[in-house]
């Protein structure tokens, strides 16, 4: 029977925790910070290096890898912007930790300014997220007024002034790089990489972008020592994560998990098993943007490398569990809608593809598929997957691709046969 | 300088060089339609992607790059010939197409479009679409441009070229996706006064020059380089004409001058190369107080006999010329006052002029000066006229004989009723103007877009021109009516080209020393010597960048 493993919600699991920097320190936050502050930047780094922490954003790129490409010496300010915009369908873990726990994430955020030597931290908010909006506020508030924060951190002599910026409804100022176009104050679009924000990020200064999560996780890195996280998962998939389990399970939510676990363990034991008894039919596991997997693929490990075996990603690890009942081409042509939607139409395989796409699947819904067409959507998904300047023409595609190949007979249901929903 | 290979041609480049621009230089192609050598580059159209089958390293790069962004590294292997890259080209088309709304046949660009072009060379030449387009109602953005968003392919030149060249950032891009748009902001119309640049450098037929829609094929349209003499600063430009009909001026790329761009009041100078109201068809004589048409002949041999009769002084001698004339009509107007009256009293205007400057390039393309070869007669010591005094003094002394080149002083309504009171008036012109009422002999002239012609602009560089369109059959370039007159006067002028006239020019001036009209390279030479106009005052704009 698997159980959580509590690590970054270890705090949000006591029922009796009190969010404010009061109740954080006494459950023996800022631990980490002052030991940090007493640390070289290098050491830092080299630390998070260790401990082997991948990017929770959904890339899952080492950490302290991304640290070391900061540009040195360029007479710039660094930057370390948080990436808080979390918008990936089915995903809602970053909404637990800055709304139940924003102290713990905040900490994170200054131990990972110190160790890039960032005095001006940015955390990019979801716009509809008013309600961690206004607990990250009151937490930094709190910082600021316990004179943490400020020109001198802990009596350190380091300085660090935290601003949080919200979004404004785009899911593509996800991406890192249009994320700062947006935090600078233009049209959010991603830009050409290389340079790679490292060198020319935040008005053109070095920064870093981390997500909300891969922060939380350095206090307990720091306390704990590398070894310890490294423990919470399998060789090169260190430390817990948080699944957003959503979809036909009996207990949707967000659990914390080592990355030992398999996803039927995730879904029968965490979540409590399908709805209604059903039977599964598949599950989208990282985000809408990866490849689904049918139901009888899920015996893997939920971690990186072990979806990447079987073609799919962990993605920003949202699980969305669908039951035999769910109409796969519906499933699909909602989701790429949302990419046709979302895509910020600079290149030209994504802004005509996915409307493409999406004109295709609704002929599928209105009863007027065919074979051919199953095959061009296929080569629409194709066509746009790698071809653009970022990963929206991918997470556009791989959903395309993946349920024309895994699901073909629910697609020739369609038009093979008198499905009530087509008719 | 180090080397990378596309497709197996050996391209040099320059470090830190993308491999697209490079390549372009080598005079290779790699199409593309977002990239531009004068904006920056987003690598958004896809079109120029290349296989990369060894970074210099020997490693290949998995995924096509973009090589509008990539940066050339020595001994690089680059492939754009194998069906990978190929099939990356055709996908691109296609998407490209499947809303294009395919209106050649009524487009403008059609005949110039590379989206056009690279559908025939890159392109499937079917599409599988087959729901409706995307269509957009019309907008019109201002008095020059004509936008038609259905043809647009979303390259954003426009966009990137209103923050980045002009730094007025009043066109931009709209919506997201399929929906993605071009207009301007908050139903503004245009403003800048280079919207002709944004037609040109559009791929497409989305934007075009009102002035030219509809008036002919591109196809039809045969080019001379040419010279626009709106201001002082010369832009290169190329004549586009039909049956001796001229139809549109664009820029010709010359970065020491304009780069790729001219401003829009420049491109509607081409309509007077075209106008044939008050054009001086045939010589003409002032016979009993109306100008009449006479031949040749007649003009010159009437002219030497007044000439004889009157027998001036060198004092009694005036010329005026503006300086829409070249560098060797100055020239032979100068030698003609020398060698038949010995006289050097040849006045030009030279007003004060402002050179704006901004951080923006392009704002230092369009002066205040409209006095285009100013620069050609102060270097030939011609007398310049700064503030109206040189003239009103001539005006105190008339003179007997006064030789007009074009249309000198024409605002000066007072002077040139005083001087129209001289016994011999000749004037050289293309156009009939103010003066014309006065003078007793009219000799016609040609226009710069007629002749080989060489004028120096603001910073000293001689640039010249090329005959593009044929002139009126009895009109002569002023160099040779002028050589003519000297004849006429009694004076061998020893020249018989334009050529000769250079020649005898670089000869005689010293900072022409060693110059040859054939040899004069396409983007023109500058004069040895600083820039030392008087009249020359730099105006800084105040315009922050907004790119």
């Amino acid at each position: 029977m698997l159980e959580e493993t509590l690590v970054l919600f270890r705090n949000i699991r006591n029922p009796n925790y009190d969010k404010s920097l009061k109740g954080y320190l006494a459950s023996g936050g800022h631990k980490a910070l002052k030991q940090a502050l007493g640390m070289k930047p290098d050491e830092i780094v080299q630390v998070v290096k260790d401990s082997g922490l991948r990017g929770r954003g959904g890339a899952g790129f080492p950490t302290g890898m991304k640290w070391s490409f900061m540009a040195k010496g360029t007479g710039k300010p660094s930057y370390l912007v948080c990436n808080a915009d979390e918008s990936e369908p089915g995903t809602c873990k970053d909404r637990e930790l800055m709304l139940k726990d924003p102290q713990q994430f905040l900490e994170g955020m200054m131990i990972g300014c110190f160790a890039i030597g960032c005095n001006h931290g940015y955390i990019y908010v979801r716009g509809e997220y008013w309600p961690s909006i206004k607990s990250l506020n009151a937490a930094i508030d709190e910082l600021y007024e316990a004179g943490i924060l400020g020109d001198n951190v802990y009596g350190s002599g380091f300085k660090l002034d935290l601003t949080v910026h919200t979004g404004a409804g785009a899911y593509i100022c996800g991406e890192e790089s249009a994320l700062l176009d947006s935090l600078e104050g233009k049209r959010g679009h991603p830009r050409v990489k290389p340079p790679f924000p490292a060198v020319s990020g935040f008005n053109g200064c070095p920064t870093t972008v981390n997500n909300v999560e891969t922060l939380a996780c350095l206090p307990y890195i720091l306390t704990e020592g590398p070894e310890a996280f490294k423990a919470h998962g399998p060789e090169n998939n260190a430390g817990t994560h948080l699944v957003s389990l959503s979809g036909h399970v009996n207990r949707p939510g967000v659990y914390e998990i080592s990355m030992h676990a398999s996803i039927r363990e995730i879904i029968y034991d965490l979540g409590g098993g399908i709805r209604g008894g059903k039977a599964l039919k598949g599950v989208i596991p990282g985000g809408s943007s990866s490849p689904v997997i049918r139901a009888d693929e899920i015996d893997v490990n939920y971690s990186f490398d072990g979806l990447s075996k079987i073609g799919s990603m962990m993605g920003s690890s949202a699980m969305m569990v669908f039951d035999e009942d769910t109409d796969v081409v519906q499933l699909l042509h909602r989701i790429t809608r949302f990419y046709n939607h979302e895509s910020c139409g600079q290149c030209t395989p994504c802004r005509e593809g996915t409307h493409w796409a999406r004109q295709i699947l609704r002929d599928f819904l209105s009863g007027n598929g065919s074979d051919r067409k199953l095959k061009r959507l296929h080569r629409v998904g194709q066509n746009m997957s790698g071809t653009t300047v970022c990963a929206l023409g991918d997470a556009a595609a791989f959903p395309i691709m993946s349920f024309v190949s895994k699901f073909p007979e629910e697609f020739k249901n369609y038009f093979e046969s008198t499905s009530p929903i087509a008719a | 300088m180090p080397v990378f290979y596309l497709d197996d041609q050996p391209i040099e480049f320059q470090p830190g060089e993308k491999v697209l621009p490079a390549a372009l230089r080598a005079g290779a192609d790699i199409p593309h339609y977002c990239y531009h050598p004068g904006l920056s580059v987003v690598a958004t159209c896809r079109m120029c992607l290349v296989d990369v089958v060894d970074m210099g390293n020997g490693r290949p790069i998995p995924k096509l790059q973009t090589s509008c962004s990539m940066d050339a590294a020595p001994n690089m292997k680059i492939v754009t010939s194998n069906d990978k890259v190929s099939e990356a080209r055709k996908l691109v088309m296609e998407f490209l197409l499947i809303n294009h709304p395919l209106d050649c046949p009524v487009c403008d660009q059609s005949g110039e479009c590379i989206l056009q072009d690279y559908s025939y060379d890159h392109g499937t030449g079917k599409s599988e679409m087959e729901y409706n387009k995307r269509v957009y109602g019309i907008r019109d953005v201002g008095t020059f441009i004509q936008l038609e968003r259905n043809r647009c392919i979303h390259c954003t030149r426009c966009d990137r070229f209103t923050r980045e060249v002009t730094g007025t950032a009043e066109f931009g891009m709209f919506n997201r996706a399929h929906e993605l748009t071009v207009d301007t902001f908050a139903d503004r119309p245009m403003v800048n006064k280079f919207q002709g640049n944004m037609a040109d450098i559009c791929p497409v037929g989305a934007l075009t020059e009102k002035e030219f829609r509809f008036k002919r094929r591109v196809w039809r349209l045969k080019k001379t380089p040419s010279l626009c003499l709106g201001c002082s600063t010369g832009c290169n430009t190329s004549i586009e004409y039909d049956k001796n009909e001229v139809f549109r001026m664009k820029p010709r790329e010359n970065q020491e001058v304009n780069r790729w761009w001219m401003c829009d009041e420049g491109r509607l100078t081409y309509r007077q190369m075209n106008q044939r109201e008050g054009r001086v068809m045939k010589p003409m004589g002032r016979i009993k107080g109306e100008l009449q048409a006479i031949s040749w002949n007649q003009a010159f041999e009437a002219i030497a006999e007044r000439v004889k009769e009157m027998k001036p002084q060198a004092s009694e001698v005036l010329a005026l010329t503006d300086t829409r004339a070249s560098n060797e009509e100055l020239f032979m107007l100068k030698k003609l006052m020398r060698d038949a009256f010995q006289s050097s009293e040849v006045l030009f205007p030279m007003p004060s002029w402002e050179q704006p400057e901004s951080d923006f390039f392009i704002d230092s393309i369009i002066t205040t000066d409209r006095t285009p070869n100013r620069a050609g007669a102060r270097e030939l010591g011609l007398k310049g006229d700064t503030d109206g005094s040189l003239l009103k003094q001539a005006a105190e002394q008339p003179a007997k004989v006064v030789i007009l080149l074009g249309n000198p002083f024409e605002q000066e309504a007072a002077a040139r009723e005083k001087i129209g009171d001289a016994q011999l008036l000749i004037q050289v012109t293309p156009f009939l103007n103010e003066w014309s009422e006065l003078v007793d002999v009219v000799l016609p002239g040609q226009l710069h877009s007629e002749k080989v012609a060489t004028y120096t602009n603001k910073d000293r560089r001689v640039q010249r021109t090329e005959a593009a369109v044929v002139p009126p059959r009895q009109s002569h370039p002023e160099w040779e009516v002028l050589a003519g007159l000297m004849r006429a006067l009694g004076q061998e002028p020893q020249v018989d080209s334009v050529e000769g006239v250079f020649a005898a020019l670089a000869q005689e001036v010293r900072s022409f020393a060693g110059m040859q009209l054939s040899t004069l390279p396409a983007t023109g030479q500058v004069l040895p010597g600083t820039v030392d106009d008087p009249g020359r005052a730099v105006k800084r704009l105040e315009k922050s960048s907004i790119a």
